[in-house]
């Protein structure tokens, strides 16, 4: 079974498109989580951000849960700055942005193993799956922390202003 | 622009700091900013010692008006949705209101206008569902056959929770339903070679469903110390996975009855 406590779904040099389809998948999510104007393109790039950043610690061998770690900090980064441009809550960016990294397809697996009699398979799905969650709400808390001590939303609305 | 010397009657200030709250818990909103907006929406309009607590079920907000009484109101919250727009324009008021940009009448004709914001177009809906599942069968390793599959299914089950509520039906339900829907119809598809890889398009279109969202919010609130509304919310997503899992499970079971050999 492919679908293991590290689950790499994809081998990373597959497609090079990966971070154009998660940014249109966040875009498709985005519209339906009724986000408007140019929120809409804001929020799939950093949808595409995330998955771009989670790539390449995927491919140096790293687990899903800490791929999403990473991914989820520097999209909880750019929605914090987004945010501060456009004097918009962080969370429009932040609950699109994520949409790549929650792991749906965990719980599918998780469903699949048991369905097909392996309990224990499916046992360490759930809980790489609820990692992974848990690890996406880490990165957010840390970029939020992050932001606070670095003040981003002054530097956000410098770079506003500024333009 | 009304001063402190003449403040809003406090039971339309009260009214008004809940059905901000309401609206924000309503589409989604943090439980945090819900209870920030009623805060701020108290205090502008002249409530002292205002304190909100907000659950994803429901909001209490309480405050003292300027001759020393107390005045609290109590909001069940029964739908919740996503609406990232409204959470975004109710918040904005809320800090227009704190900096004294907007007055009581224009911020309640305000918050009317955001409540009455039109729901988009079925059309719409079905093709933003479309993309997201696609899109997500391409990233889950599909080839493009699989994203057209997943597209299809993924139209076509948007359209179920609507179709349920209409009729009544609990959450729960729909969610079997939607569930055993888009698994049954991605491996049928598989089955007659429509798609390559019926797992990627499974996936794709069961993203639409699955509570992937909640549940990272879930560990948000209760790392935030919002201890109540994190468990809630983790429960509300638990319930939702389980049900979907009942039914893309059972309608999993069901194909490889009647097509032996046909599934892995």
């Amino acid at each position: 079974m492919k679908y293991q406590l590290t689950f790499a779904l994809v081998p990373v040099w597959a497609s090079l498109w990966a971070p154009l389809w998660a940014g249109l998948a966040t875009a498709g999510f985005a519209v339906l989580f009724n986000a408007r104007g140019r929120d809409l393109p804001l929020a799939a790039l950093g949808g595409a951000l995330g998955w771009a950043v989670s790539m390449p610690v995927r491919a140096l061998g790293g687990s899903e849960p800490l791929a999403c770690l990473a991914a989820s900090a520097v999209i909880g980064i750019y929605a914090e700055l987004v945010a501060a441009m456009r004097k918009r809550p962080a969370s429009i960016y932040i609950v699109c942005g994520i949409i790549p990294l929650v792991p749906g397809g965990g719980m599918y697996y998780t469903m699949l193993e048991y369905v097909r009699g392996r309990n224990w398979q499916s046992m360490s799905t759930a809980l790489a799956t609820f990692l992974t969650a848990g690890a996406i709400a880490v990165g957010l808390a840390v970029s939020s922390a992050a932001s606070r001590l670095l003040s981003l939303r002054r530097l956000g609305r410098r770079l506003s202003a500024g333009k | 622009m009304e001063g402190t010397l003449a403040p809003t009657n406090p039971d339309d200030a009260l009214l008004l700091a809940a059905d901000a709250a309401r609206l924000v818990l309503e589409s989604g909103g943090e439980t945090y900013r819900a209870e920030d907006v009623a805060v701020a929406v108290a205090s502008a309009l002249g409530g002292a010692e205002a304190e909100c607590y907000a659950t994803p079920t429901g909001v209490t907000i309480s405050f003292a008006s300027y001759d020393g009484r107390v005045h609290s109101i109590v909001r069940r919250i029964k739908k919740r949705s996503m609406n990232l727009e409204r959470v975004a324009r109710v918040d904005e008021l809320s800090r227009d209101l704190a900096a004294g940009r907007l007055d009581y009448d224009g911020a309640s004709l305000e918050l009317g206008r955001i409540e009455a914001l039109p729901e988009r177009r079925v059309a719409l809906f079905s093709l933003a569902a479309a993309a997201g599942a696609g899109f997500f069968a391409l990233l889950f390793g599909g080839r493009w056959n699989d994203a057209v599959v997943a597209a299809a299914a993924g139209a076509a089950v948007s359209r179920i929770p609507a179709a349920m509520a209409r009729r009544k039906l609990p959450d729960f339900f729909s969610n079997i339903v939607a569930g055993a829907a888009a698994t049954f119809s991605c491996l049928a598809a598989g089955a007659l070679g429509l798609a390559s890889d019926a797992d990627a398009a499974t996936i794709g279109t069961l993203m639409l469903l699955v509570p992937g969202v909640a549940v990272t919010n879930a560990i948000r609130d209760t790392i935030a110390g919002d201890l109540v509304a994190g468990v809630a919310r983790g429960a509300d997503a638990l319930i939702s996975a389980v049900a979907i899992s009942v039914g893309a499970g059972g309608a999993y079971w069901l194909f490889r009855a009647l097509a032996p050999g046909g599934a892995a």
